[in-house]
């Protein structure tokens, strides 16, 4: 199974030449499909997924476990649970400036230009956005690197070493 | 001028679905699956609703397929028998049957763009979001004005639901290997 693993990451100068020119402008129309969900299609979901594909993008082309841990799995955790914060943080702003949750009318006190769309903004790209962009990432990673991905000791285990059972119902390929 | 291809994509994604449901090679049934979505996210954008669109595109036929090929690399390939499956008749007659089902309530549907259809008949919903959300939010795409601030808590929902399931799968699979 661990050589089924192993397996999975073939270095190949194609892959990664055309994931080189391709990821600026994947990383970019995700993040204009982010920040310009207000006015065009799109929005932090389309957009988050997006720019989680780039880290899927640079781990299929230079492998699982160095993107693992060149991008660090705290960060991709990091990012959801700072999602939801957010837009929690957000929704009781309004609250907190004496209107309901989530009633972006409420940032009308502020001295801001446009409190509304702002409001929705926040939502879309510092909640919606890092949630699921960091829930695709954080899931990829854990699916690519077997179950114990997420074990400390990142280096010295190969993933899915002796632990068949939890593995995929097919079990061994070589 | 728009029909003979959206027929034609109809034809294409139920086609990727028979497929995907009959082949017994995995890997092929994985990019035919693909196939299906981006057949799914064209028809979506050919019936007006880009931002579906974009999420059938980047969800179905990106990430999905992903996640699935990296499953199937813990699987073996069939060695014996044909390329395709030989479906149970008993199941093949319940998803047959559920198929004719849904078929028979498709001429019941209003046509795409009907004026008499319930969304524009009864305008005091649609017609409010569409008159009234760029004035009340100043955010043009309707459909992000909806989402994020008229149905701002079922989003808010939502996006909490995507990181508790996310949370629940990390914490379950790391949990497999401990046992």
């Amino acid at each position: 199974m661990s050589d089924a693993e192993r397996s999975t990451y073939t270095e190949s100068e194609v892959i990664m030449s055309t994931v080189r020119v391709v990821t600026p402008f994947v990383l970019t129309f995700g993040l204009f499909v982010t920040f310009h969900g207000a006015d065009s299609p799109g929005g932090g979901f389309q957009g988050g997924a997006l720019v989680g594909t780039v880290a899927l993008m640079l781990a299929f082309a230079f492998g699982i476990d160095a993107t693992r841990r060149w991008l660090g799995r705290r960060a991709v955790t990091a990012a959801a649970s700072l999602g939801v914060i957010a837009f929690a943080a957000v929704g009781l702003g309004g609250v907190a400036l004496g209107s309901s949750f989530l009633d972006y009318t409420a940032y009308k006190a502020l001295p801001l230009k446009k409190p509304v769309k702002l409001g929705i903004e926040a939502v879309e790209i510092g909640g919606i956005g890092l949630i699921v962009g960091g829930v695709i990432a954080g899931l990829f990673f854990l699916t690519a690197a077997g179950p114990d991905a997420d074990a400390d000791a990142d280096a010295g285990t190969v993933p899915g070493d002796g632990a068949d059972t939890g593995g995929g119902p097919g079990g061994d390929a070589e | 001028m728009i029909a003979p291809v959206g027929y034609a994509l109809v034809a294409f994604v139920v086609a990727a679905a028979v497929a995907t449901a009959l082949l017994r090679d995995v890997l092929a049934a994985i990019i035919l699956f693909a196939a299906y979505s981006l057949g799914m996210a064209l028809l979506y954008t050919l019936l007006l609703a880009p931002d579906v669109g974009l999420t059938e595109a980047v969800v179905g036929a990106g990430v999905t397929t992903v996640l699935l090929l990296l499953t199937i690399a813990e699987t073996v390939r069939p060695t014996d028998g044909g390329a395709l499956e030989r479906p149970d008749p008993r199941a093949a007659v319940a998803c047959g049957a559920l198929a004719v089902v849904f078929g028979l309530t498709l001429p019941d549907l209003p046509a795409v763009g009907d004026p008499d259809s319930p969304v524009i008949a009864y305008e005091r919903v649609t017609g409010y979001y569409l008159s009234q959300s760029y004035a009340e939010t100043g955010v043009e795409n309707t459909v992000t004005a909806v989402l994020a601030a008229y149905r701002g808590f079922d989003t808010f929902g939502e996006a909490t639901v995507v990181f508790a399931a996310g949370v629940a799968a990390m914490v379950v699979l790391r949990r497999e290997v401990l046992t």
